[in-house]
């Protein structure tokens, strides 16, 4: 899941918000972007891929979910 | 349209080329131009090459499916998707030759004739394909916009007519006048965080509500997938000698299915793991030590977001090629969508569907079909459309106070103050996701869950919405209980086990009995189920095999 934005990077081009496919990311009143909802990112990658700064990153672990069933 | 995926886009791109006076319009809840799933997907496509024959093709989903095909849909599709793999190459896209410079085939899942083609872009062929589908939207004026969510479809004299959404991310509400309205949404699902968190279903409580029937709900896509990571590709390992074992590092599929081992639909790999799992022999690994060497630098990811996930497993000290990595069964999807004819209608005048909306697949996967068949199938509603609005469909108007019932019913959403929707949604998966609810299933094991879901009824309704992107998710948790509700109760009443769908109370299937579709209907609120037997006695061919006597999951053999 998406873990952070390096704010000193980012310029505030917009482009992750504009495809993240989930609305997790807006831009704040100084015009960074933010995860705005980190719940709801699925773990796509596209916003890290787009960002023409490189101040994204994403945890390739996936949410937790409930299991099908529990190992030991 | 609503849904801008590869369903929506081809839907509005031959309507469009075909009518450049008309005005087509694509909404999406994701963001503009993002091609739905297509863009997340890599790439590959189905198509039948010059000489093959369309029969033979058919033939194979017949015994694949074990018979619960529709033939003739099946011919109407698979007959198109040549030509849509053309124009797919005239649009830019490229796909892996052999040596003999002919595009290279891969059989499918032990079938005699489909095959997938490779697309030369591994990693973001389905972002490629969405550009170029994009761009030529683009050329013929396709109107398009994101960020919408369709909440209702509006009737007026049995005729949809239009349609009620929201933008979530400003709030403004829309009322869309539409002399047709196409439902091009995708699965519907249980956003279990393998880029499949989009297909919710929450058209599914609006089609119901305008009177569409549907059918497949008891068929569930549960994938296997890495415990903490997402994987693509796992079909491209199994033939190389990758395989499935148990904690005692017993390859188990050969048990369950001498002839096919690991080398078969997903499905059926999944149903070994959780019996393996409930015998004790749990955890599942991915075993790579005998896969094929010389062929891991082909295979290796190499672009999209495979790689970096790829790169960053490396990262955190897992060799994908190297170490031993437990896998889990994993809900995902369920295979149910609206009931169509030929031509993409539904059953309610002015609406259609096209895509993986429309439910073709009794709960085993082709790779690839997904992409082939949501292309022609928006080929032919192009078409479809072309006639119906120059002869069939009357234009019908309608005021705003006709519409407010539609908005009020939306708005009344934003006044309560229950729990958030991922609280619920959490809820929902702790019901659905236990493999003796959706891989083994059993009258015991369903009427538990069903009651469960009873009980957070309440607390699906008052769910709270702080601001539009919560009433979004809101939307989609109440779409996806609908789901849950559908695929359990569809679950019970199919007592026979069959494709995708088994019960380990009745562990075959029953040709006499449920050679049939399960359909679905709301009337009064209610949900109202009846059978749809596959018409055989119209159909060219019978159904000889069944793909499903490939395996032996009896308990005798799980011992």
């Amino acid at each position: 899941m998406i873990s952070s934005i390096d704010q000193k990077k980012c310029i505030g081009c917009g482009i992750c918000v504009d495809r993240c496919p989930l609305d997790t990311l807006r831009l704040d009143e100084s015009g960074k972007a933010y995860i705005a909802y980190p719940d709801d990112c699925m773990t796509c990658f596209l916003c890290e891929r787009r960002c023409p700064q490189g101040a994204i990153t994403v945890d390739p672990h996936k949410e937790v979910l409930p299991p099908a069933y529990v190992t030991e | 349209m609503v849904g801008g995926g590869p369903g929506g886009l081809w839907t509005a791109n031959q309507y469009k080329s075909r009518n450049p006076e008309g005005d087509v319009l694509i909404v999406d809840k994701g963001p503009k131009d993002w091609g739905g799933l297509m863009s997340l997907s890599g790439g590959d496509f189905d198509a039948i090459m010059p000489g093959e024959k369309v029969d033979d093709w058919v033939k194979d989903l017949v015994y694949y499916w074990d018979g619960l095909c529709g033939q003739e849909m099946m011919e109407s599709l698979i007959s198109g998707i040549y030509d849509r793999f053309q124009d797919y190459l005239d649009m830019g896209c490229e796909y892996l030759k052999d040596d003999d410079g002919n595009y290279k085939g891969v059989p499918q899942r032990h079938l005699d004739h489909y095959k997938l083609y490779v697309t030369k872009e591994k990693g973001y062929g389905g972002e490629r394909m969405t550009n170029v589908l994009v761009k030529r939207a683009q050329e013929l004026g396709v109107r398009r916009r994101g960020r919408v969510l369709i909440t209702d479809l509006i009737k007026k004299e049995d005729q949809v007519v239009g349609a009620v959404g929201f933008h979530s991310v400003e709030g403004i509400l829309y009322v869309i006048h539409a002399r047709a309205v196409v439902l091009a949404c995708g699965m519907t699902g249980w956003k279990s965080s393998y880029m499949k968190n989009t297909t919710t279903g929450e058209w599914l409580d609006m089609a119901l509500r305008a009177g569409a029937n549907v059918t497949n709900f008891e068929f569930g896509r549960v994938w296997n997938t890495p415990k903490e990571f997402s994987w693509e590709g796992q079909t491209t390992l199994l033939p190389l000698g990758a395989k499935y074992v148990n904690r005692d590092g017993e390859n188990f599929m050969e048990r369950y299915s001498p002839v096919f081992g690991n080398n078969t639909d997903p499905h059926y790999l999944t149903l070994g793991m959780a019996l393996e799992a409930r015998a004790g022999r749990a955890p599942i690994y991915f075993d790579v030590s005998e896969l094929d060497r010389s062929k891991i630098d082909v295979i290796k990811p190499k672009h999209g977001w495979q790689v970096l996930n790829y790169h960053k497993m490396q990262d955190l000290g897992v060799e994908f090629f190297e170490d031993k990595i437990e896998w889990n069964p994993q809900l995902m999807c369920c295979f149910g969508g609206m009931e169509v004819d030929l031509q993409h209608h539904t059953s309610v005048p002015g609406l259609y569907a096209t895509g993986t909306c429309t439910s073709l697949d009794p709960g085993v996967y082709i790779g690839g079909f997904g992409l082939s068949t949501s292309a022609q199938g928006g080929y032919i509603t192009g078409n479809t459309l072309t006639v119906d609005l120059k002869e069939n469909l009357p234009k019908i108007e309608f005021s705003l106070e006709e519409a407010r019932p539609y908005i009020e019913a939306l708005t009344a959403k934003t006044e309560k103050n229950g729990s958030t929707p991922k609280t619920v949604l959490r809820k929902i998966q702790e019901i659905v996701f236990p493999y003796e609810v959706s891989i083994v299933k059993s009258e015991e094991s369903l009427k538990a869950a069903q009651e469960k879901l009873e009980a957070l009824r309440n607390e699906l309704d008052e769910m709270k919405a702080a601001d539009p992107h919560e009433l979004l998710k809101l939307i989609e948790v109440r779409g996806i209980y609908k789901v849950t509700e559908l695929h359990i109760r569809a679950s019970r009443e199919r007592t026979e086990s069959r494709g995708g769908h088994f019960r380990e109370d009745y562990p075959t299937y029953n040709d006499e009995e449920w050679l049939a579709w399960l359909m679905f209907r709301e009337e009064d609120g209610k949900l109202i189920s009846y059978k749809k037997p596959v018409p055989l006695e119209k159909y060219r061919f019978p159904v000889e095999k069944h793909y499903f006597d490939n395996f032996d999951f009896s308990p005798e053999n799980r011992k």
